[in-house]
């Protein structure tokens, strides 16, 4: 059984629609990448999944738990979860260490339990020398790291991370980088919303694109380790360069797309040198090599000029 | 987690941050201390400066006879005309913790996280108002019992030996003891109430705030000597406070949706 299966859901904010149509599955133990754009509705399918809002059509079945239009999933639901908000959201006056401990009495847990895991989540995150500290002056990223130590407080079984690195500076970013990184290491099921393709290609299994309905599902890993494309530009005829290239074991095609310009689609990116060797050895006079985009992008480029030409994004 | 758990949390959280707010627990403190040392100092002024005078005064304003000398007069008109302010101290109290809680959840984004959690919105309605109410009945009572102890230490040397400390009378012990524990409910309640519907809480407490101004209105008109402010009336606000608190709290849990607090100001 997956840990969660969305089916046609749909939301609407005072007539305007948020979502529609969406749905999608996420297997236990896998790191799913929910991308689109701002407005996507990406915000609205993780607070639909986490219980906070029910959807006015289709149903979810997340981690056990149904939701329904009309009927907001109950406590049960919410303490499954691990969300990860957009914004922080800590008590400023309070200190790291004991806005963890109230959030952890709040997901059911007694004040020595909290207390334990309070302590073992700020060591595990390097918070442990600002635990005394009132949340309002730590740093933009010890704030992020407070907020996903709070999503594993109750340990769920489920987390939904909604954009953890937006606004972060580099530093912080590749500090949150890792620590996700670390929890998908973990084989724990997370949903990952954001619109950073890197960040999808480094931790996500599968990814959907979003833009108010799903316009796809891709997998990520396959299409990273897939075919490495160049663009060539040569000052030379193609005929002949097209005919070597294609004799090479490491070519799977080579596509002529200008009067000088080619596609080339290699097994590999390693087998750029390779190849470009090949052709200069052959005389061909090489002008330009240029790697094309990765996959991911491409597709989401795609995607999103899709999603612009039927209107469900402007 | 039981019910009570849950809320019994939110008042932990809530008081540890009123603990950690020096400027709302100065407002909060200010007012009571303002209250209870104006009278008092009024007071002694009268009785060192001119009593004679005083009771004339007051015999000619309020037609009070001051049978049992200057002193049980003065004590009996400041405890008489400054009740009403007792009773504004419970209502205004809550208020400036209560508006601030729940529309100041949702101005630093803590509202998300909070819902978020299996607490349910009785819990979060329960322990918000109890940590609302609680502080704001302690501080009456004390203010109270300091306004009461201040005006028997000034009166008592000047009454005849052996007689009865003016305060508390039976008044005194109904405002206090019935009316201030409903009136806080109510305060807490309308602020909840509009820290629901009111993007801002600064403007949900401002306008909660104006709920005092009839009972100041009363107080100004008791002190003008319009009208007079006896047992009757307490009675009546004190059924008043009750049916408007079983009103408000229902109103609020129904406006305190969980969906709509957190999408309607996207």
């Amino acid at each position: 059984m997956p840990a969660i299966e969305a089916t046609g859901l749909a939301k609407s904010y005072a007539g305007r629609r948020a979502l529609w149509d969406l749905s999608f599955s996420v297997e236990r133990g896998e790191v799913f990448g929910l991308l689109g754009p701002n407005g996507a509705g990406k915000t609205t399918t993780l607070r639909i999944l986490a219980g906070l809002i029910s959807p006015d059509a289709g149903r979810a079945q997340v981690a056990g738990c149904e939701v329904r239009p009309g009927s907001p999933a109950g406590a049960a639901l919410r303490g499954k979860i691990g969300l990860l908000t957009e914004q922080p959201g800590f008590y400023d006056r309070l200190t790291a260490r004991e806005n963890l401990v109230v959030f952890g009495k709040l997901q059911g847990l007694t004040a020595h339990e909290a207390d334990a895991r309070a302590s073992r989540l700020l060591s595990r995150f390097l918070l442990a020398p600002h635990a005394a500290r009132p949340f309002a002056v730590l740093s933009r990223g010890m704030k992020q790291k407070l907020a996903i130590a709070r999503a594993l407080l109750h340990e769920p079984e489920i987390i939904l991370l909604d954009e953890p690195t937006v606004g972060l500076d580099p530093e912080a970013t590749r500090e949150v980088r890792a620590l996700v990184g670390e929890l998908a290491a973990e084989k724990r099921t997370l949903v990952l919303c954001t619109h950073h393709l890197d960040e999808v290609e480094r931790l996500c299994a599968r990814a959907a694109f979003v833009a108010g309905r799903l316009l796809a599902v891709h997998d990520v890993q396959k299409m990273a380790h897939g075919a490495h494309r160049v663009r060539l530009e040569l000052d030379s005829p193609l005929d002949g360069a097209l005919a070597l290239l294609r004799g090479l074991p490491f070519v799977r095609a080579a596509t002529p797309e200008r009067a000088q310009t080619l596609l080339l689609e290699l097994a590999g990116r390693a087998h750029a040198p390779d190849a470009l060797a090949a052709l200069v050895a052959s005389g061909a006079r090489v002008l330009s090599a240029v790697p094309v985009r990765d996959p991911l992008e491409e597709a989401y480029l795609a995607l999103l000029g899709q999603a612009r030409s039927e209107g469900l994004i402007s | 987690m039981s019910p009570l758990r849950g809320a019994a949390v939110m008042v932990e959280k809530e008081l540890l941050e009123l603990r950690r707010s020096p400027v709302l627990l100065l407002s909060m403190i200010s007012l009571p201390i303002t209250i209870v040392l104006m009278p008092l100092g009024l007071y002694a002024w009268l009785m060192r400066a001119a009593p004679e005078q005083a009771v004339d005064f007051l015999r000619d304003l309020y037609g009070i006879a001051g049978e049992g000398g200057k002193a049980a007069a003065l004590a009996a008109l400041l405890a008489k005309n400054w009740l009403p302010m007792f009773l504004v101290l419970p209502i205004f109290l809550p208020i400036l913790i209560a508006a601030q809680s729940v529309g100041g959840e949702r101005e630093r984004r803590t509202l998300e996280p909070l819902l978020a959690t299996p607490v349910t919105t009785l819990e979060i309605i329960l322990g918000k108002s109890v940590a609302a109410v609680v502080p704001s009945v302690l501080l009456t009572w004390i203010a109270a019992a300091i306004f009461c102890g201040g005006i028997d230490a000034l009166a008592l040397p000047h009454l005849p030996p052996g007689s009865p400390a003016p305060l508390p009378d039976g008044s005194w012990l109904f405002a206090t003891g019935v009316l201030s524990p409903l009136l806080a409910l109510f305060g807490n309640a309308i602020a909840v109430v509009l820290g629901s519907v009111v993007a801002d809480p600064r403007a949900a407490q401002n306008l909660a705030g104006m709920t005092v101004v009839p009972l100041l209105g009363a107080l100004v008109a008791q002190l003008a000597g319009r009208v007079s402010l006896g047992w009757r009336f307490y009675f009546a606000l004190a059924l008043a406070a009750l049916v408007a608190d079983i009103a408000l709290v229902a109103l609020a849990a129904r406006l305190f949706d969980r969906e709509k607090l957190l999408t309607r100001w996207r």
